[in-house]
């Protein structure tokens, strides 16, 4: 019976022992097999969603009948300064959301930050 | 700059991208292929029907990926179930093998031509304590991505890895030269 070896030597000696095997035409074989991509038609959905967006705005501005035009004018009196500084907030707010959307939907950037959602 | 595979995941999702699967099955095969000739006991032929069938199951499946794993711990899982599967299909002991146990008692019966040939030493070991050895010490996930991808409590891995190791190291020693 000989000396037995240590464990790190024993894993080094499995790793270098398992051999790299060759694709083959193994990967050709597996994408052959795939199902046919499910091509979305995206920009129908774009096109719809802008659709509804138009149609729903149209709507609901005939259905406040003077509202939104009066709070337009009321909103043109405003001081330049002011609605700015609200258009601004309203970019950050926007734009914080985006972020998180697509930190959420990136698993390279959520890796890259660790966050867990 | 080379895409990683959370890079290659993210084209998949959003575009549902085959090339980018496509290297993500080059990049994988090797491995899963390896674990699975071990699983096997290298039965070439069923481990590479096995390995297809995995990535075809990883590729359908890839939404539930959360990324919360390495992508090879995940392919890893859902080889080890189709290897599973077949056994069960197959009527086949997922466990101790008798024969392999009397040839591992007793190293001098093994082909001198085998003598220092790790794999196969790696071969005589009862399943459960060789798929562990092959994915701690071979392939280099740890106890608890071991655990995850065998889906057994964390102490039988270790248990397992430990055992496996030592019967590698006394197998070994056994057909050592004089």
């Amino acid at each position: 019976m000989n000396a037995m070896i240590d464990d790190e030597t024993l894993d080094r000696q499995l790793r270098e022992a398992a051999p790299y095997i060759d694709d083959d035409g193994f990967t050709a074989r597996v994408m052959a097999s795939l199902p046919a991509a499910q091509r979305d038609p995206r920009w129908l959905r774009a096109m719809i969603l802008l659709g509804l967006a138009i149609l729903g705005s149209g709507i609901a501005y005939v259905l406040s009948g003077g509202f939104i035009r009066e709070g337009m004018i009321q909103l043109s009196n405003f001081p330049i300064w002011l609605l700015l500084v609200f258009a601004f907030g309203c970019g950050l707010v926007v734009g914080a959301f985006a972020v998180i959307f697509a930190i959420r939907k990136t698993p390279e950037v959520r890796d890259l930050t660790r966050l867990e959602f | 700059m080379e895409l990683t595979d959370a890079g290659f995941i993210a084209r998949v999702l959003a575009n549902d991208d085959q090339h980018a699967f496509g290297e993500l099955v080059r990049r994988h095969q090797s491995s899963v292929r390896g674990l699975l000739r071990q699983l096997t006991r290298t039965d070439i032929s069923l481990a590479d029907d096995l390995a297809q069938e995995t990535f075809l199951r990883a590729y359908k499946n890839i939404r539930s990926f959360r990324g919360e794993a390495r992508f090879s711990t995940w392919l890893y899982r859902i080889a080890y179930n189709c290897f599973r599967e077949d056994a069960r299909k197959r009527k086949e002991l997922v466990g101790v093998d008798e024969a392999q146990l009397q040839a591992e008692h007793d190293p001098q019966t093994v082909d001198p031509g085998l003598r220092h040939d790790l794999m196969h030493a790696l071969n005589l070991l009862p399943r459960n304590e060789r798929t562990a050895v092959v994915l701690c010490c071979q392939n280099g996930l740890s106890h608890d991505e071991a655990a995850r991808v065998l889906d057994i409590p964390l102490g039988t891995v270790k248990t397992n890895v430990l055992r496996g190791r030592e019967k590698l190291k006394r197998t070994l020693a056994a057909w050592g030269p004089n």
